[in-house]
Order: structure tokens, then C-alpha cells, then sequence
């Protein structure tokens, strides 16, 4: 599905993303740990198509596709869902017009009819109820004074409206509490399927306890510097990062 | 003609070239209206682009066009040539103007209640003058510049409302000013006249809109006067041809107690100037002020506010946003001035920009003279871009760049939007500045 080899990036003239290489097969769940300012958000947005952001190198290809030569809105069409670690709040903006937006954007680009009014509630519903949202959310801005745990469950609401082929989640575990962290997995294991993969960011073991990994991978100064299994999340958290940047000096 | 200033003639024709007479001519009182308000646009002349106020206007290429009077009523507008200015669904006592002439055929006034007389300005004069000799230039008296008392000079025609004492018009009253392309360039002055009596109640919705993209002047005045615990809400939205030049002053005198709820969109015109001058002449009265303009390529959007707290316990909000794009220009002028003894004035200003392109220009000068010593007074003023983070949010959900300006450009205007009422005239305005913010060019 997702396919990134040599991948280089610099933000105003610093080298953050090294040679980055990651392949992701269909129905894949890979997580990503490794230090603050490692890279791991910037590997997200240079996916995702974030502007100020210089690739120098390497590429990444989407379902045989080059994705960095596509618009960010073309890249989301295409089936890519960034759940931003911090997501913004756009105040004015009403959350309903604009999930219906990006909903019949989607689907359009997909070829498929907009969806009615009623038939976008309805499904609205049923995806909020799965996140333990209130309706009322609706009605406001876009993450506008949202509590920090209510904007990572509405990223995780719009990535189940959505449907995505390939989900990013950049530290959606953090600022969650433990009832919130086990709606958030559980909104996200509803979506596991055969056909969607998912790459979850994350600093902490526990939450790979909900969301099991098929791959565990370490980003250190920009560049997977270890792969393996989900075991090797456990011998993170019991060694930490400096084990590994050990034996790789070695 | 010659006089002290230069240009004189180029206003002066504005008054020319009618083959009728002005409404009202032999009446005595409005003679005398005419003739000082002629002789101080002779003395004044076209105001100097160094003078405060006309710096940044477009009065060098207003002045140059040769303007003058229209010579008859424009006829032939036709019910079906409406249809493409009207707001779909909007209920409302409807009164359509032509080039500045009152069209009897296109307006429909339908039932008003009891004690409320709407009509032509032009008919009234003829008719029984009396009825608004007490009135007519008495709130806007000499008028913010030259250009309202050119009005007073040549006013042709305009639209009348007398709201008696305690007489409630629930349904909009609509004015809509239509105008329609001529082979010369001609200026219409069209005068308007609402007063609404002692705890009397209207609502008006004022319109300025084209057939085409002619090259015209409009130059209108509005006077506003409410009576003891009146309320008025008025809702004016400018949408002149692009090519147009809009000039318009509109002067509000509130009583004690009343309260005024005002929102200005200002859309079109190559060059609009809005004046709006508020006047409190009792305590306790309210004024909310709101004001969305956009400007783009040629465009330039000139708004001008004078609010005189002269008495005690008013408050008033002034509210004004700006959208700019490609090369646009706005000038935003808010005074609020709190005389001595306007002891608990609360006055509001605010102004806030957002500039979609590098080529995009505002001027924004809040000015408080505030010479009484217990008010509560404020102002601020921002001039911002779209945040590039937002503008990614949103496409990062599929959202195309376009759209998402237009999400990001309404929200922002919301506040000013969501003071429109009813419903679809909300929906009529979110359209058109919707469709605008998203075709606009970002360079
Ligand atoms: N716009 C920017 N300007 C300058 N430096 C930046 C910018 N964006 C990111 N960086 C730098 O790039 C590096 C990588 O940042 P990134 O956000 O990708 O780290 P991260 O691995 O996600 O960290 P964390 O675990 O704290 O979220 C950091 O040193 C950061 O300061
Ligand atoms: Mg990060």
C-alpha cells in the first residue's frame, strides 16, 4: 500500500527526515515510536502534504502512485487520513458543514453520488456514538474549545466518516484519559479490515495493549533505525531509546 | 460656473442635464435647503485627495468621469428583469427604485399597518410636502462632505417611511435600488427618508444592485430618525455594478431609549464611500453598528464612521470586518467621539482584516476622543492572513484550497453574517460572498 524508500526532507534549511525507508502492506497496522523531535510528526505531514516542509530526496509511493508530487486534498481523495497530533480549532467554521464538505469531496472523487442530508445525519450519528460524542459538537466549530481529549476522538470521528485506505495517528494516545484511550482504540480496531492499513505514532506501550501492531519500527535522527515485531515495543519501554542508539554506535 | 476650487464643474454637472424639474421646486423651505446646500458645493468644491478622509479614495477617476443628471425616468425595466436581483425567498414590502426614480409597477407595498406611510420621496413633495418638511435634511444637516449635500441640491426622488407612534411593520420593508447601464455616464441622487416615531418598530432591508457592468454614480443619502424607544433594524448591502461608483452617506439621530441595529455588506462598486454618522439625542439608547466589505481587483471600499455620543448612558458597538484579495483596498475610518458630560457611554469599535493577498491594501484608524471622564470605551483593530495550518486541516480532509478559503474567509465573517435576518437573505449574502471568496485571485 504505502511504499517510502531513501525518503529526505528539511524544514528552513535543517535536515529532519534522513533517508527514511517504510513499507506498508494492505491491512497492516505499524507503529512508530522513538524520541521527541525525532521526526515522526514531520514524516506525517510530508505524507500528508504539508506545506513548508523541502523533499530532498527519496520517495513515497500510495498504491503504486508518487505521493508527493499530489496536493494534500488529492492525497486525503486518494484514501490518505492524517489524525493530527495537534489539531487545529477553526473558529467560525461549523463542524457539520464541514465534515459534510470533506465527506462529499471524498466521495465524489470516488465517483460516488454526494450523500443526502438525512443519510449524512444518520451516518454521522452512528460514528458518534461509536467515539462516545455528543451530538452537540456538531453544532460548534470545528474543534473550536474542544477539551484536548475531545479534539483526538473527533480526529478519530472524522477518520471512521471518512474511511481512509491508509491512516496516519500521530500521538493520537496522548492527552486521552483511560476511558478515552480505550474509546479511541476501540473506534480505531472497529476499523481494521483487510484493506485498511494504519500507522500509529506513539511514545507509550500501552496504547499498542489496545491497538495490536503487526510492526514496531524506531525513527531516531530521521531515519528507521529498527524494525520488529510487537515485542520490541515492550523492550523499548522496559531499555528505552538510548539501548538501541547504543548498539547502533556500536 | 467657476469657483474656488478646481474640478467644481465636474460636480456641479451632476445636477445638469435633467430635462425635468426637481420634485418639490417653488416650495420654500426646501428652496432655501437647496440653494445653501448648492453654494457650499460651489464653495467646497471636489474634496482634495490630501484632505483627511479622501487620501486613499478614487475621486481622481470619479471626478474625471463626465457624470450628470438622468434625463427621464428609465423605463422598461421589466418584472422578469428583476427576477436576476431578487433574494430568493425573501418575504417583504418590496419598493424598487430605477436609476433613482421610484418604479410604481415594480415595487409592491401591499398592506402596511395603521399610522405607516411608505412611498416615492418625489410623489410626497408634490403631494403633501408637509408630511416630511419637519424632516427631510434635518438629520443629516450640512451633511459628512460635498457629496451629501450634492444630494440635498439634486435629490430627485427616494423612498419615504413614516412609522407612527407605536406602530409595528413586522414584515421586511425592502428597498431595492436597481440600476441599469446608459449609453452616458449618469448619476443618480436618490434620497431616503425613515423616521419611526415614539416606541414605533420596522425593519428595512436597503439594496443597491445593477442589471450589467455599466459605468454609473450613485450618490445617495439616507436619513434615519428614531423617536423614544423606537427600533429600527436596517441591513444594507451594496452589491453595484464593478464598474460603478457608489457614494452614500447615512445619518442616524436615535432618541433616548431606542435602538438600532445596523449591519453594512459592502460587495460591489469599483469605488464605494459609506458614511455612516450617529447621533444619540437621548439616554439609554443602543446602537449596533456591523459592517462586512470585501474588495478585490480594482475595488476600493471606503468606509467612514462618525459616532457623537453627546449625551449620557448610550452604547454603542461598532463591528467591522474585511475580507481583501488580489489587489483590493479598504479604508476603515471609525471616530467615536464622548463629549463631556456623556457620562457611561459604552463604546465598542473593532475592525478586523484578513488579507488573502501580498497585493491587498487596508488602512484601518480607530480614533476615541473620549473627553468625559466615566465611560467604558475600546477599540482594536487586526490585520491578519488565513492561517496556513487551518488552510492545511482542511485540505488535509480532501477539501479543495478554494473551498477551503471560503470555509476559513465565512468563518470569519460569521459573527457579521449571522446579524442577517430573515433566513434567506443570510443565505443570499453567505452565496455571494461565498462564490466571490472563492473565485478570488490570491495575487
Ligand atoms: N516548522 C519548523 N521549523 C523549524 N524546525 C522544525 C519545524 N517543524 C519541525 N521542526 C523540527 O524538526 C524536528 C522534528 O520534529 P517532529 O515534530 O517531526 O518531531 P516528533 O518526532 O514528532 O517529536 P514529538 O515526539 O515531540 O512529537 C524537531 O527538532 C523540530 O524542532
Ligand atoms: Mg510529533
Amino acid at each position: 500500500m504505502l511504499s517510502v524508500k531513501g525518503l529526505k526532507a528539511t524544514v528552513e534549511g535543517k535536515e529532519i527526515l534522513r533517508g527514511l525507508d517504510l513499507e506498508v502492506g494492505h491491512g497492516e497496522i505499524h507503529a512508530i515510536m522513538g524520541p521527541n523531535g525525532s521526526g515522526k510528526s514531520t514524516f506525517a505531514h510530508v505524507l500528508s502534504g504539508r506545506e513548508g516542509y523541502e523533499v530532498t530526496g527519496g520517495s513515497a509511493l500510495f498504491e503504486g502512485e508518487e505521493l508527493l508530487d499530489l496536493e494534500p486534498e488529492e492525497r486525503a481523495r486518494k484514501g490518505l487520513f492524517l489524525a493530527f497530533q495537534y489539531p487545529v480549532e477553526l473558529p467560525g467554521v461549523n463542524n457539520t458543514y464541514f465534515l459534510k464538505s470533506a465527506l462529499n469531496a471524498i466521495r465524489t472523487s470516488r465517483g460516488e453520488p454526494e450523500l443526502d442530508a438525512v443519510s449524512f445525519m444518520r451516518l454521522m450519528r452512528e460514528k458518534l456514538k461509536v467515539l462516545h460524542l455528543d451530538d452537540s459538537l456538531l453544532k460548534r466549530p470545528v474543534n473550536f474549545g474542544f477539551s484536548g481529549g475531545e479534539k483526538k476522538r473527533n480526529e478519530i470521528f472524522q477518520m471512521a466518516l471518512l474511511e481512509p485506505k491508509l491512516a496516519i495517528l500521530d500521538e493520537t494516545d496522548s492527552g486521552l484519559d483511560i476511558d478515552a484511550l480505550r474509546i479511541v482504540a476501540d473506534g480505531v480496531n472497529a476499523l481494521r479490515s483487510p484493506e485498511r492499513s494504519m500507522i500509529v505514532v506513539t511514545h507509550y506501550q500501552r496504547l499498542l495493549d489496545y491497538i495490536e501492531p503487526d510492526y514496531v519500527h524506531v525513527l531516531a535522527k530521521g531515519r528507521i533505525i529498527r524494525s520488529g515485531g510487537k515485542e520490541l515495543a515492550l523492550e523499548l519501554e522496559e531499555k528505552g531509546y538510548g539501548w538501541i542508539a547504543g548498539e547502533e554506535a556500536a | 460656473m467657476s469657483g474656488p476650487a478646481s474640478n467644481l464643474g465636474a460636480l456641479e454637472r451632476w445636477l445638469e442635464g435633467g430635462a425635468e424639474r426637481l420634485p418639490g421646486s417653488g416650495l420654500d423651505w426646501l428652496e432655501a435647503e437647496r440653494s445653501q446646500a448648492l453654494a457650499r458645493v460651489r464653495a467646497e468644491g471636489v474634496p482634495s485627495a490630501r484632505q483627511e478622509g479622501w487620501r486613499y479614495t478614487g475621486l481622481k477617476t470619479l471626478v474625471e468621469q463626465p457624470f450628470v443628471r438622468y434625463a427621464e425616468p428609465v423605463t422598461g425595466v421589466e418584472e422578469e428583469d428583476l427576477e436576476e436581483v431578487l433574494v430568493p425567498g425573501l418575504d417583504a414590502h418590496r419598493v424598487v427604485l430605477v436609476n433613482g426614480r421610484f418604479v410604481a409597477g415594480l415595487s409592491s407595498l401591499g398592506a402596511l399597518p395603521a399610522g405607516v406611510r411608505a412611498g416615492s420621496l418625489r410623489e410626497i413633495l408634490e403631494s403633501d410636502p408637509d408630511a416630511v418638511a419637519d424632516r427631510l435634511t434635518k438629520v443629516a444637516g450640512d451633511g459628512a462632505h460635498v457629496f451629501s449635500a450634492l444630494n440635498t441640491a439634486g435629490m430627485d426622488d427616494g423612498f419615504v417611511l413614516l412609522v407612527g407612534r407605536g406602530a409595528l411593520v413586522e414584515r421586511p420593508i425592502e428597498l431595492i435600488h436597481l440600476s441599469v447601464g446608459m449609453d452616458e455616464p449618469r448619476v443618480a441622487q436618490p434620497r431616503h427618508l425613515v423616521a419611526l416615531e415614539e416606541g414605533a418598530q420596522a425593519s428595512l432591508i436597503e439594496r443597491y444592485v445593477s442589471l450589467g457592468e455599466s459605468l454609473y454614480c450613485t450618490n445617495s443619502v439616507l436619513e434615519l430618525s428614531l423617536g423614544r424607544a423606537a427600533v429600527l433594524r436596517h441591513q444594507r448591502i451594496q452589491l453595484e455594478s464593478v464598474n460603478a461608483f457608489h457614494i452614500t452617506g447615512v445619518y442616524l439621530s436615535q432618541g433616548a431609549d431606542s435602538r438600532y441595529l445596523g449591519v453594512n455588506i459592502g460587495l460591489g462598486a469599483a469605488w464605494a464611500r459609506t458614511d455612516l454618522v450617529v447621533r444619540f439625542a437621548g439616554p439609554h439608547a443602543e446602537c449596533d453598528l456591523k459592517g462586512l466589505y470585501l474588495a478585490g481587483d480594482k475595488q476600493v471600499m471606503d468606509h467612514h464612521l462618525d459616532i457623537d455620543h453627546g449625551v449620557p448612558q448610550c452604547s454603542s458597538r461598532e463591528t467591522f470586518k474585511g475580507v481583501l484579495y488580489g489587489k483590493g483596498r479598504a479604508v476603515f475610518d471609525g471616530r467615536i467621539h464622548v463629549a463631556v458630560d456623556a457620562q457611561k457611554t459604552d463604546a465598542q469599535l473593532s475592525n478586523k482584516n484578513l488579507l488573502l493577498s501580498r497585493n491587498a491594501e487596508i488602512d484601518t484608524k480607530p480614533q476615541l476622543e473620549i473627553h468625559a471622564d466615566d465611560v467604558k470605551c475600546s477599540h482594536g483593530t487586526t490585520v491578519g492572513q488565513i492561517d496556513p495550518q487551518m488552510l492545511f486541516y482542511l485540505r488535509s480532509r480532501g477539501i479543495s484550497a478554494p473551498l477551503a478559503r471560503r470555509m476559513l474567509c465565512l468563518g470569519f465573517a460569521g459573527e457579521i453574517i449571522e446579524a442577517l435576518g430573515p433566513e434567506p437573505l443570510r443565505e443570499y449574502v453567505t452565496e455571494v460572498v461565498g462564490r466571490r471568496l472563492e473565485t478570488a485571485p490570491l495575487e
